[in-house]
């Protein structure tokens, strides 16, 4: 991806990487949703905070959680 | 035509496309490398024993018996009371299942090992028993109940994986190889050790001081027999001489030791009289044996002594032993005497011969090896046969883990029935005593109440064992120690992970043990042990390894031809106890018969023929311990052996130029020829295959290892293990706590073929280097390394750690973990994230993946909830809690699991968060050739001012020339020679130890390939400094040698503290890296110091940064317990120096008799509770170890008091500085012999 193609992906509430604002207000009670792989058919899916682990579609009991869209950035000396 | 199977012919070339071929489609039909298989197969195999329908566990189940059990009053006769009679029926094991409470699993139900290692659980599978009851005479009943969920071995029968191919085995998230023979347990893979216990069912004749401590007239001598059941359990039986002749027959039984005269045994077993008995242990009338008066004098006495008792029947006996020992065997009450007499001879004598529904046969086969080990007992005593060695391997076989775990299982099994549910029982009864066992609620009850009531979960305690490896057991298992059984099988490396397998322990008991003689390498060891692979150090020969082509039986094999054949070829039941006129021939420790010595030798040698041909039915795996006949040697006779746990391994059979297999207990007494040119025509029965039989995998590793002093090659073993290399492929599915990897894995180019029939090019262990030896900057003293920096930074030795931090927000309990759900991860929906935390926090508040932590960083934030009316969880306190990340390094977050329970039914209470830590070479990092020679990078020199050759090389690695005079690692000079000669020309070396000779020397070999590729024959190459551009004045030494990192850091191993935590008790600093705490300054430290005269530091050592401390103490009395703080009334809690009084020299001003407070001197002073005293002014501050303080108060504890002399000279005086000169105080000195400035003063 170019660096001009890089999105900064639109979390729900705040963007994250917004750190100008020094706190944010985390979400309403069912929290937010984040999508994980499932540990053996490798379907992504979204999970809510209190949903129970497992793959909707294999009932696989590991879940990965996925690498972050977000820019990873550090010094690489 | 159908697909070609995958070769597994491998030879010693690098086979690039071949194995880039296996990596890309891994094989769908059998693994390319069976040899890594076949290595760990004896463990396997000894778990597939248990469970089959006629396996060890039902062969146990059979010894266990029937329990019977009575109801009513416990202290009245059996007469009349109803008896529940119950048995194992079997034992059956499921595999690894989801449990049926778990509906969202539709496809697969199966639970594989990954997902254990990934979930960090147990693998495990039901485990139930199926028992059958009869109450009185009824018809029986069966039930079935489940005991536990036992852990399951991988790649064995009850294994989801035990037929995947390759390629499956990537599918199930594998290693391609996976090899199993270990057990997952709470997500760590553990195995358990093979150990070496003595050789079974053979009688051992021992000379052990300790005998004599059973009692009076007890001599050294004794003759063990470690007798096995069927079922793989074993029961040793000793026959102790004392010093009037007699014979004592000893056992152990649960733990205690008990004692019978071996007649008492004897008269037992068989209906006999005092003639047989004489005869079986001296020979008929017209043998040689009834010359030996020294034996004729002592069976005399025997048979004499045991008059006393009276017994002469066999059932009288037996009645007499039933008495005595029914408490002991704890059998039911419905037994009379005599059948007790007879469950002691089934249950303790020789139980290899007969160990269930014994028969008559079988008791006189009993019988007759108890005189078989009467007469080695005398001939022991009287010198005409020589001590068996315990420690040597003749005399041993291995305890395989399967068995154990059987043993282990059995004994449970066996404690469920006997003690859980008469226990049971009783309190049921006790609970109802209205109800008899023929009611109609205790017939409802009994299969689920009452055994609800025991401790029925046999799979938890066999998890409790492999966690820990402690042996809980109340009879010991006939073995020597309770801890240590099982171990992590740690993947480092691969090496040290497969290293595991082949590992054999003596046991811990030998551990420690002062004398030296268990740990001696023996010649009998050859071709079972290593004779190179030990650790040094304390476990130095009790932790051997096997021989890589070393085999161990997992099942018996079929003898049943043997007694025939036996007879066929002269034995005969009659015998003498001259060894020169009868030797006997036994089989699995039953006496086939007797022969003359000359017939033993044909005997040996028509079976060992037959054996090798396969005909006449003798197995290949049968061993024919052949002992000649000779003066005062090893008690002659056939020892011959088909059952398991035996060591054995292939020979070449020189008459028919076939594979035989042979075991330790014969070898001593066949002439084996290691190579070809060594067979002496007549002599030679066998060869050997190779000789490097004798090496285990990764003494085989070791190229060159003929050229290196022993020791070095001992050392490679040994750092082959610590190397940091390559563990898997499957990392991205592994949990291990700690994981290390070597980024630029290479294969070496100088290697044996093993290396590649192993399969260790899957795992590389390091990287082939060019290394110079030459002395150049002076940074390469003392083992000390240099590295290339420009290869350092082309990535040279770059290694990485993978750490896994598991964070669970379930309470660990102990007994049952709560089912409620009381945190959840992610930040408080009411609270205010701050910015800090979502720098590594999603919105999750799991860790973002890829993101950079260093100490202190959020690693994820959890809450608390509760349930609310409508059952949803809520937050109340708004408060979000985060786990940081303690160590001091940088990481990266590699992978993040979340993890949910066995049932699908709950939101994410664990995470384990994998990290990445970058580990590129240091300063004071470990390297070493696979020769020994380790060393510290000492400095990363620019490739600039590196020397380098005609050919524009530099090396990657120079070390210094002093490495070797000493050590003399030759096979390291001859590698280099290689490892150059095979990159020049682009070829694999072959480095089989035992291929070169003085004719055909290796410099010779390697020098003519370098010779070719146009460089010195010698190895040696003008080279030129980087500095200053001149050729050096000698030409260096340049190869290419295999490298590998060790994986001791620095950055794991640096301590350094000036304050820090202290222990609370003395003040003095903890111990320990991990938590900051100091390295103590020892005894020797501070001889040194003092020798040195450097009292400042020692004082600085010693106290200002160990346990200084400030302490008040009386002058007066000198102690420090009495003083205290005076209490103000006015200032409150104000402090201040001299507000320190001594109470004990103080007086209470209430308890002074007619006080006139104008007249007293001093000061009035009020402690705590108000009371007021005067005196006790003379206190002072001192700086005193801490430790002195407690010890003070420690022995105040004890009445004993502490009373320290203050030295008046340094007591606070008042008025003025007193001024005198330097002769002053000498005088003062001299006159009075005080200080002078007391005197002054």
């Amino acid at each position: 991806m170019s660096r001009e193609g890089y999105q900064i992906p639109t979390a729900q509430s705040s963007a994250p990487g917004a750190s100008s604002t020094q706190v944010s207000r985390a979400d309403d009670n069912m929290g937010t949703t984040m999508t994980y792989m499932c540990g053996d058919c490798g379907f992504k899916f979204p999970l809510k905070r209190q949903d129970n682990i497992r793959c909707i579609e294999c009932g696989c009991r590991v879940l990965y959680k996925e690498r972050t869209k977000r820019m990873v950035q550090f010094e690489a000396r | 035509m159908a697909p070609t199977a995958t070769s597994t012919e491998w030879d010693h070339e690098f086979h690039t496309l071949r194995r880039e071929k296996l990596f890309r489609e891994p094989p769908t039909d059998r693994s390319a490398y069976p040899l890594l298989q076949i290595a760990v197969n004896p463990h396997i195999e000894s778990f597939d024993a248990l469970f089959e329908p006629d396996g060890l566990i039902a062969r146990g189940l059979a010894d266990i018996d029937t329990r019977t059990f009575l109801d009513g009053d416990e202290k009245a006769s059996p007469v009349g009371r109803n008896r529940v009679s119950i048995r194992y029926k079997n034992v059956q094991l499921q595999k690894a299942q989801l449990p049926p409470a778990n509906k969202f699993a539709i496809k697969n139900r199966d639970i594989l090992p990954a997902e254990c290692r990934e979930r960090h659980v147990t693998y495990r599978g039901k485990l139930s028993a199926t028992f059958e009851y009869r109450i009185n005479d009824d018809d029986p009943k069966e039930f079935t109940r489940e005991i536990g969920q036992l852990p399951i071995m991988v790649k064995s029968k009850y294994c989801h994986i035990r037929n995947s191919s390759p390629a499956q085995l990537v599918a199930q998230k594998e290693e391609s190889e996976e090899l199993g023979g270990y057990f997952i347990v709470n997500g760590i893979e553990k195995i358990i050790r093979l150990l070496l216990v003595n050789r079974r069912n053979f009688p051992l004749a021992i000379y052990r001081p300790s005998f004599q401590n059973r009692g009076p007239t007890y001599t050294p001598h004794g003759i063990i027999m470690r007798s096995v059941r069927p079922d793989e359990t074993s029961q040793t039986n000793v026959l102790h001489y004392l010093s009037d002749g007699n014979v004592t027959f000893r056992f152990s039984w649960r733990k205690n030791e008990y004692l019978v005269p071996v007649m008492m045994v004897l008269k037992a077993l068989v209906e006999t009289n005092d003639r047989e008995i004489f005869e079986g242990l001296v020979g008929s009338p017209n043998s040689k044996g009834i010359q030996n008066t020294f034996l004729t004098d002592r069976v005399e006495l025997l048979l004499r002594t045991y008059k006393t008792y009276g017994l002469y029947t066999m059932a009288q006996t037996r009645a007499y032993l039933g008495e005595k020992f029914r408490p002991v065997l704890g059998v039911s009450d419905t037994l009379s005497n005599f059948e007790v007499g007879t469950e002691f001879l089934r249950k303790i004598v020789l139980v290899h011969l007969g160990n269930v529904n014994v028969t008559e046969e079988q008791d006189s086969d009993k019988f007759r090896m108890i005189l078989l080990m009467i007469r080695k007992l005398y001939a022991l005593v009287a010198g005409d046969c020589a001590v068996d060695n315990p420690d040597a391997v003749q005399n041993q076989e291995i305890l395989l883990g399967g068995f154990l775990y059987g043993m282990i299982i059995k004994e449970r099994l066996d404690e469920l029935l006997s003690t859980g549910l008469r226990l049971s029982l009783r309190e049921y009864l006790q609970k109802f005593p209205g109800r008899s066992f023929t009611s109609q609620e205790f017939g409802k009850d009994f299969p689920i109440r009452i055994f609800q009531k025991t401790n029925e979960n046999i799979g938890n305690g066999l998890e409790y064992f492999m966690s820990t490896g402690n042996l809980s057991s109340p009879s010991g298992l006939d073995l020597q120690q309770v801890s240590g059984f099982t171990v992590v099988a740690e993947k480092l490396n691969f090496l040290r992970f497969i290293s595991h397998f082949r590992m054999v322990h003596r046991g811990s008991f030998f551990a420690q043990l002062k004398t030296t003689t268990v740990r001696k390498l023996l010649p009998e060891s050859w071709g079972f042990l290593c004779p190179v692979h030990t650790p040094d150090g304390s476990p130095c020969g009790l932790l051997n390894h096997l021989a890589h082509k070393c085999k161990i039986m997992t099942k018996s094999v079929d003898a049943s031809a043997i007694p025939q054949l036996a007879a066929e070829l002269g034995v005969v039941s009659t015998s003498s106890a001259a060894t020169d006129e009868s030797v006997v021939v036994m089989l699995n420790g039953k006496i086939l018969g007797w022969c003359s010595p000359a017939e033993s030798r044909r005997l040996a040698d028509t079976f060992r023929y037959w054996k090798v041909e396969g005909s006449h039915g003798v197995p290949l795996h049968l061993e024919i311990g052949y002992v000649p006949a000779s003066k005062g040697g090893s008690y002659p006779g056939i020892y011959m052996s088909s059952e398991p746990a035996r060591m054995v391994r292939p020979t070449k059979y020189l008459p028919l130029e076939k594979e035989d297999f042979i075991g330790p207990l014969e070898q001593p007494y066949m002439s084996i020829a290691c190579t070809e040119p060594e067979i002496t025509s007549g002599e030679s029965t066998h060869v050997e295959f190779d000789p490097t039989n004798i090496l285990s995998i990764l003494a085989n590793m070791t190229p060159f290892s003929d050229f290196n002093q022993s020791p070095r090659n001992m050392y490679q073993c040994q750092m082959g293990k610590q190397t940091m290399g390559t563990p898997g492929a499957s990392l991205r599915y592994r949990t291990d706590n700690k994981m290390y990897r070597i980024q630029t894995g290479q294969t070496p180019i100088v290697r044996s073929p093993l290396h590649n029939a192993y399969g260790f090019d899957n795992f590389p262990n390091g990287f082939n280097a060019v290394v110079a030896v030459i002395s150049y900057t002076g940074y390469d003293m003392d083992d000390a390394m240099i590295i290339n920096k420009s290869a350092h930074e082309r990535g040279f030795g770059h290694g990485t750690i993978y750490k896994v931090k598991k964070i669970t927000l379930k309470e660990e309990n102990r007994t049952k973990s709560t089912k409620n759900v009381t945190k959840l991860f992610g930040f408080a929906p009411t609270s205010l994230v701050k910015a800090w935390s979502r720098k590594t926090l999603d919105d999750d508040g799991l860790p973002i993946i890829g993101t950079m932590i260093q100490e202190g960083d959020t690693l994820c934030a959890w809450h608390t909830v509760s349930a609310d009316y409508s059952g949803n969880l809520v937050n109340r306190d708004g408060q979000t809690h985060y786990e940081k990340y303690k160590d001091s390094e940088v990481g990266f977050v590699e992978e993040v699991r979340v993890i949910g329970s066995e049932l699908g039914s709950e939101p994410a209470q664990t995470i384990s968060i994998k990290l990445r830590i970058p580990r590129s070479p240091v300063i004071g990092d470990k390297f070493s050739s696979r020769h020994g020679q380790k060393g510290v990078m000492s400095q990363k020199w620019p490739a600039i001012d590196m020397p380098f050759s005609e050919s524009g090389i530099q090396p990657d690695i120079i070390i210094n020339p002093h490495a070797f005079p000493s050590r003399m690692t030759i096979g390291m000079f001859v590698e280099s020679l290689a490892g150059k000669a095979g990159a020049m020309h682009g070829l694999a070396q072959d480095s089989t130890p035992f291929r070169f000779d003085e004719e055909n020397t290796a410099g010779d070999y390697f020098g003519h390939q370098l010779k070719m590729a146009g460089y010195n024959y010698h190895g040696n190459e003008p080279m030129y400094s980087g500095i200053t551009g001149e050729e050096l004045a000698a030409d260096i030494y340049v190869g290419v040698v295999y490298y590998q990192r060790l994986r001791h850091m620095v950055n794991d191993k640096y301590q350094v503290r000036t304050t820090g935590p202290v222990v609370a008790t003395t003040g003095q600093p903890i111990k320990g890296r991990k938590r900051g705490g100091g390295i103590r300054v020892g005894e020797m430290e501070r001889d040194a110091l003092l020798a040195h005269g450097t009292a400042f530091l020692l004082q600085d050592r010693l106290m200002n940064c160990s346990d200084y401390s400030r302490s008040w103490i009386c002058r007066k009395c000198g102690s420090f317990l009495s003083i205290q703080p005076t209490a103000s009334p006015f200032v409150g809690k104000k402090k201040t120096v001299n507000t320190v009084r001594c109470r004990n020299c103080a007086t209470r001003l209430d308890h002074m008799e007619d006080v006139d407070v104008t007249k007293i001197t001093g000061e009035i002073w009020e402690d705590g509770q108000g009371n007021q005293w005067v005196g006790g002014e003379d206190t002072t501050l001192v700086a005193v170890p801490g430790a002195l303080k407690y010890l003070d108060v420690e022995l105040a504890a004890m009445g004993i008091k502490l009373k320290y002399r203050v030295n008046p000279k340094d007591a606070p005086r008042k008025g003025h500085l007193l001024q005198t000169t330097w002769d002053a105080l000498r005088s003062g000195v001299k006159t009075n012999g005080t200080q002078p400035a007391l005197v002054a003063a």
